[in-house]
């Protein structure tokens, strides 16, 4: 009963995705979880029954979707959400349903999410767990360049990559990307230049107007003089702190000497 | 993975004849460690156990054949008793499967009627690592779930070294079968029941096979979450149980990119491991190398030259001698024609994640090098695409302190700074300092590590004959020391 009020249900949400009707779709979720709990062979049961293949199936497409959906809200956490649950179904059914073929697709979804949210840490443990074969993948390889161009500092490759996406979900979070990415290559630019044509840097920040690159300008006290960007230099500052005599430092490391020795003796 | 492989005798024929001239000693030699584990088990002195018994295990364990076990099991375990009709047979099914004459042994058998659950389950782990070295992996799984199952039976702390490794042949034997998941869930229960018993051998090894275990199947997030919730003593009871956790926790943070406190695992493990355990050391010295270049060190040529070692980490030199030159062609070269090593190493990941230090240490010699260079000429050294690509990743060196210098956006090149004396700053003093540190806090540990008996104060002299089994001791010891180690 419950497996095809479900599978119903299923077909609804689709349908509201495809449409784009987010907040239908949204809804629809909510009761075709409320389904999912009543069914007995989802994890962690995983009760054995003649529908339990079909059940396991269902589970599984309901949370692919919903991990499509909560991408196309831009819901980060509602995503991770979704895609923790989604793992026990890749992980743990391997023996009793056919592989998904959106698995590939989704692990390479979460691993842009994860460095969407800049936890490269979490990207690497994740990456560890994609066998070998499966890591071949466009799906897999776009996140694994871009974390690369990343390391790297090539800036201008990561926004080139969200301006001409795969697919429309790819882009979104591509997108959020890029903040985070013009961020960063605000505080390079802030270390490696000393002053920077306004028109310049416009293209450097990847900026659509010199009036924007202004205002960033201003948010992050760089002062703006005929046409240029001039950045504080805090190199002179360095070099006459480093002269002076750290004698508080001294004196401490000069105790914790006399401490330990007289502990040998 | 060869780690923790235990050595596998190969040749059949040295070891027909080793069996040949020396089964009386032997026999000898396993009745010593029966009588060594009762006298144990009477003064409830567990130290006694850890250091002599295994000690003395190792070295009858080149020499067990199917007869002299059996032998053994016949003389020590009475004959009512269910374990060794077990034990036998399965002793049996391992002999006629190799195809070895069953010669009669006329070994008295056992008189006695009951026997200490110690012996009993000292069989169990002779007639293991007969099993596993024999490779006969499916047998030895049945004879561990036995024994596991044998040693939830009891509640003794004597018990807990003959139980550890026990523990450790059990996850060895699903791993050669390949069903290490199975086990996980059991692996678990035993480490909470160690735990709860203040079994801190049981829970060491245990916790390293549970470590193992997730690694295996790169589960690095649940391994992580295991170690750092599990409860752990300050000090560990076995120095081979410590050293492999270190590798463990070694791999671990190397994945989460903390290449520093990987780096400190990696190099504490590799000087704790015995220099006879050879799979282990090679395992250990490629993750070291990696995670040395990732953290833009670059390792000596005599890293790679010791023996033993240089054929296994060829393809690690070759890598390093590209990234040294920060030479970027050769660095795919390598990387793609050594693909199935690294592979097969699973540290592929790890080398896609090298390829920016390529880059870093290629522009740290141009930028030495050059006082003043344009950047497309960068793009062309770095082999780059263009001029632009490489602005960006040079903005990125500077900011991370790889290099000092300045982009000049309108000329177009990156002129470098000039350096200052390093002598002038507090450099040489901070380096001075770490050094301090690290001497002091070597002998802090030092002091740590020491070990006395309960009341070797209250002793003041010793017998004559206490002192001759002291020398023995002492002469076994520095034998074994040789020999050394069984489980690496």
């Amino acid at each position: 009963m419950a497996l095809q009020e479900a599978t119903a249900l299923l077909g609804r949400f689709k349908d509201a995705i495809g449409k784009k009707d987010l907040s239908t779709a949204d809804s629809l979720l909510g009761q075709l979880k409320v389904k999912l709990i009543q069914l007995p062979a989802l994890p962690p049961t995983f009760e054995k029954s003649a529908t339990a293949q079909q059940e396991l199936l269902l589970g599984r497409e309901v949370l692919e979707q919903a991990v499509l959906l909560s991408c196309k809200k831009q819901d980060e956490a509602a995503m991770e959400r979704s895609f923790t649950q989604l793992r026990t179904y890749y992980n743990d059914t391997r023996t009793l349903v056919p592989a998904s073929a959106n698995e590939v697709a989704m692990q390479g979804l979460n691993l842009l999410r994860l460095l969407v949210q800049n936890r490269i840490a979490e990207f690497h443990t994740e990456l560890e767990l994609i066998p070998p074969v499966a890591q071949k993948d466009p799906a897999i390889q776009q996140p694994v360049q871009l974390e690369q161009w990343l390391m790297e500092g090539a800036y201008n490759k990561v926004l080139a990559a969200a301006k001409n996406s795969a697919s429309e979900v790819h882009g979104m979070l591509l997108a959020q990307l890029a903040t985070t990415v013009r961020d960063e290559a605000a505080s390079c630019s802030e270390k490696a230049y000393e002053r920077l044509k306004l028109a310049d840097a416009q293209k450097l920040l990847l900026f659509d107007s010199e009036a924007a690159v202004k205002a960033y300008a201003q948010e992050h006290n760089w002062a703006v003089v005929d046409g240029y960007v001039v950045f504080k230099t805090e190199a002179t500052e360095g070099t006459t702190a480093s002269k002076a005599i750290p004698s508080l430092e001294l004196i401490n490391n000069a105790l914790v000497y006399a401490k330990e020795l007289e502990r040998i003796v | 993975m060869e780690v923790d492989k235990p050595e596998v005798p190969k040749e059949n024929g040295a070891e027909a004849v080793a069996s040949a001239a020396a089964p009386a000693t032997l026999e000898d030699k396993l009745k010593s460690v029966v009588a060594l584990v009762e006298k144990s088990v009477k003064a409830k002195d567990t130290r006694l156990l850890i250091g002599r018994l295994l000690r003395q295990t190792a070295t009858v364990r080149k020499q067990l054949t199917a007869a002299n076990v059996k032998a053994f099991l016949r003389q020590t375990l009475p004959a009512d008793l269910e374990s060794r009709t077990f034990l036998t047979g399965q002793v049996e099914q391992a002999a006629s499967s190799s195809m070895e004459s069953d010669e009669a042994t006329t070994a008295a058998s056992c008189e006695s009627t009951s026997v200490l659950p110690e012996v009993e389950l000292y069989a169990y782990l002779i007639v293991l690592l007969f099993l596993s070295d024999r490779q006969e992996y499916k047998l030895a799984r049945t004879v561990a779930d036995a024994a596991v199952a044998r040693v939830g039976q009891f509640n003794r702390r004597t018990l807990d070294v003959i139980a550890a490794r026990i523990y450790f042949y059990y996850g060895f034997a699903y791993e050669q079968t390949g069903e290490l998941e199975s086990i996980r869930s059991s692996l678990l229960a035993l480490h909470r029941t160690a735990v709860l018993r203040h079994d801190a051998i049981g829970q060491e090894t245990l916790m390293n096979l549970l470590l193992r275990n997730y690694l295996h199947h790169n589960l690095y997030d649940q391994a992580e979450k295991f170690r750092s919730k599990a409860q752990k003593a300050d000090q560990w009871r076995s120095g081979q149980q410590y050293c492999r956790y270190l590798y463990y926790l070694g791999r671990i943070r190397t994945i989460q990119l903390e290449y520093a406190e990987a780096k400190d695992c990696l190099q504490q493990s590799l000087r704790r491991a015995p220099s006879i355990a050879h799979g282990f050391r090679i395992t250990v010295s490629k993750w070291l190398i990696l995670v040395r270049l990732l953290l833009g060190e670059i390792p000596d040529r005599t890293e790679f030259a010791q023996p033993g070692m240089s054929a296994a980490l060829q393809p690690y030199f070759e890598l390093t001698q590209a990234v040294k030159a920060g030479d970027m062609r050769a660095f795919k070269q390598v990387a793609e024609r050594c693909h199935d090593v690294f592979l097969a190493d699973a540290t592929h990941n790890l080398i896609t994640r090298l390829h920016h230090n390529v880059i870093r240490i290629g522009l740290r010699r141009i930028n030495l090098a050059y006082s003043r260079i344009s950047l497309a000429e960068i793009a062309a050294k770095l082999h780059l695409n263009n001029a632009e690509d490489a602005e960006y990743i040079v903005a990125k060196a500077i900011r991370d302190g790889g290099i000092d210098a300045v982009i000049d956006h309108d000329g177009g090149f990156m002129a470098s700074r000039e350096r200052p004396d390093v002598y002038s700053t507090a450099e040489p003093q901070a380096a001075f300092h770490a050094r301090i540190a690290f001497c002091l806090d070597l002998h802090n540990e030092a002091i740590k590590a020491m070990r006395f008996e309960p009341d070797a104060h209250r002793r003041k002299q010793e017998t004559s004959e206490a002192r001759q089994e002291r020398l023995a001791a002492e002469q076994e010891l520095a034998k074994a020391l040789e020999e050394d180690e069984d489980d690496f």
